[in-house]
């Protein structure tokens, strides 16, 4: 357990709030509240990525014309980054339809906690 | 063989997807064609594919001419073939079913529902196509997005269902996204054959080993596998009633596949049942998941509740079926579900037609169909004689090589889960009978309400028609998937 914190102290960062999140999204019965810890989550799973992609001393991976190349082993990985740019867009694209759900729920109900929707509801 | 029809089977719906608000905003009337139009279109190049696959083994698309596993790969092969037409020609059913129901309760919101279903069929067959972990991560979610717009798209109640079912979903879809990158770093690659290659090796690591229990959790939550279906009945109950047939008989199908895929090609036979034994867990899940799901729908009144109930039912037949470990087995689950997409389309299309034409919600209230509705009550009668197992529907050939393929393992287990869960939904479905042809007809006082609209009867009847001719059928479709689909390790 000591080596963990020692050498990967990342990724148990990452598990930090990997947990965060899924506690929030189970245990807050507000809307918005589960949407932050939904958003959390994804988060750390981005953080978790690109920390796969990280070399000691390695450099951007750009070739410049004007400089000789490097051997593969001195660039960080770009492909972590890339697929997590991607993540970011699937992210951002279900925050905003859930948070357009939230909203339609907000005119309806006039509440944002759950129990008190599912109590208009009866 | 490289050909470029993988694309076309997913450039087909996507771009009719953006056609139908181009197409609907000068004239509304436009969308219905033009996503007909393009299903058709699907269907016939997915046959095509199919067969092409079939005669000539798998055909692979390279994007931007960058060969895997470097580039990213899209193929089909029997497996993908047979899913593609599968869930090519149900959307059609289901969409032209969906005609009068959009008009009744979405009052008219032709664009958003079509666009959005094309979206949804698109995903999936990007899904069924990809040939590499993390695009099939990007589809699952585009499909997902799509699919919860669609459960609660009538407010309200189905509003609050359609956002357990995103919580829920996107606690899958990152569970899932965290199991690739797990696999990402013990292998340092995507591409599923490719990975196939490395893997062997790689069993002892612990890094593969958490990765796949990742993956197994996230796709058991979008497949609704008991115990993680929470957001399923609910969102088949709420959801409007012209988008349930497809999401019933499709969506939960596709994660399904996603598994069969990782673990069969991906991981091989060999690995996930005896060096990392998942697939001993999973049949007893599966065994859990039958027997309770189909005990649940028994007390169930509302109908396309028990009809939810039914799905994870299905659901762990179907699982029970490819975690046997025989040919027979394996293909035996890849029938029934085959088998599955159409008779659900069938029933929620039934439950559908019940509330347009007389508001029939409750399992008792589908007595009113036998009096007004001939056509709904007998396309009813058969897709539940077939979901019981009753010869010559589909439902009982699935279940006989499932049934055949567990006993080549010697897993009785399985073979009382499968006859038990046939009891169960015999059960359930024959309280339905009961309700519908036993009782007393109300007194006629009641008003007398008309036969369904053309185009829900002709789909029904097409349903019908179709799960019979699969049944009678069977024999070609699982020699089939005998030549085309087992993968290696049998």
């Amino acid at each position: 357990m000591a080596d963990i914190l020692l050498y990967r102290p990342h990724f148990v960062a990452f598990i930090i709030l990997f947990l965060l999140g899924m506690y929030i999204m189970v245990v807050c019965l507000n809307l918005v509240k589960k949407l932050i810890g939904m958003y959390i989550m994804q988060t750390s799973i981005i953080l978790f990525f690109i920390t796969l992609a990280v070399k000691e001393e390695g450099t951007i991976p750009i070739l410049m014309p004007s400089a000789l190349a490097l051997p593969p082993e001195a660039y960080a990985n770009p492909l972590p980054h890339v697929l997590m740019l991607t993540a970011i867009v699937v992210g951002v694209s279900t925050l905003g339809v859930s948070l357009a759900m939230v909203i339609a729920l907000y005119r309806k109900y006039n509440t944002l906690e759950e129990d008190q929707i599912l109590e208009k509801m009866q | 063989m490289t050909s470029s029809l993988p694309g076309f089977l997913f450039a087909i719906p996507f771009f009719a997807a953006i056609a139908i608000p181009v197409a609907g905003f000068t004239n509304q009337k436009l969308c219905r064609p033009v996503a007909l139009g393009a299903l058709v279109l699907l269907s016939i190049v997915s046959v095509i594919g199919l067969s092409e696959a079939v005669s000539h083994g798998p055909l692979s698309h390279e994007f931007g001419g960058w060969a895997p596993p470097i580039g990213i790969e899209w193929v089909i092969d029997g497996l993908s073939g047979i899913l593609m037409v599968a869930i090519s020609i149900v959307s059609l059913i289901a969409l032209v079913q969906a005609g009068p129901l959009v008009k009744k309760e979405l009052s008219g919101r032709l664009i958003p529902f079509y666009s959005l279903s094309l979206l949804l069929i698109a995903a999936l067959g990007g899904m069924v196509l990809a040939g590499d972990l993390f695009n099939l991560f990007v589809f699952l979610e585009i499909g997902s997005l799509a699919s919860y717009v669609l459960v609660g798209v009538t407010g309200g109640r189905s509003l609050l269902s359609a956002f357990r079912y995103l919580i829920l979903g996107t606690i899958g879809a990152s569970l899932y996204l965290l199991g690739v990158g797990y696999f990402y770093a013990a292998t340092g690659t995507l591409n599923m054959v490719d990975m196939a290659q490395q893997l062997p090796g790689l069993l002892d690591s612990r890094a593969i080993l958490t990765g796949l229990l990742f993956i197994v959790l996230g796709l058991s939550i979008k497949m609704g596998l008991f115990p993680l279906h929470g957001w399923l009945p609910d969102a088949y109950t709420y959801a409007p009633n012209s988008t349930t047939p497809l999401l019933a008989s499709v969506v939960t199908k596709v994660p399904l596949y996603a598994f069969v895929r990782i673990a069969f090609w991906v991981f091989g036979m060999d690995a996930v049942s005896v060096q990392i034994p998942v697939l001993v867990v999973l049949g007893w899940i599966g065994a859990v998941a039958a027997i309770v799901g189909a005990y649940l729908a028994i007390w169930q009144e509302n109908f396309k509740r028990m009809l939810a109930y039914s799905s994870v039912s299905s659901m762990g037949l179907f699982v029970l079926g490819f975690s046997l470990g025989t040919e027979t087995g394996f293909a035996g689950g890849l029938f029934y579900v085959l088998a599955d997409t159409l008779m659900k389309a069938a029933l929620f299309g039934v439950a559908g037609a019940a509330v347009y034409q007389c508001g029939a919600n409750t399992v008792a209230d589908l007595v009113r169909l036998r009096r007004n509705m001939p056509w709904v009550s007998a396309a009813l009668l058969v897709s539940a004689l077939s979901m019981v197992g009753i010869p010559p529907t589909a439902g009982f050939f699935g279940k006989w090589y499932l049934v055949v393929g567990a006993l080549e393992a010697e897993k009785y287990f399985a073979v009382a889960t499968i006859l038990v869960t046939s009891m169960l939904t015999a059960l359930y479905f024959f309280r339905m009978f009961q309700h519908m042809w036993a009782e007393e007809p109300r007194p006629l006082t009641e008003p007398r309400v008309l036969e369904t609209p053309f185009p829900i009867r002709m789909s029904l009847g097409i349903l019908t028609f179709g799960i019979m001719a699969l049944g009678l059928g069977s024999d070609f479709v699982v020699g089939l998937i005998f030549e085309s689909v087992i993968p290696e390790g049998f």
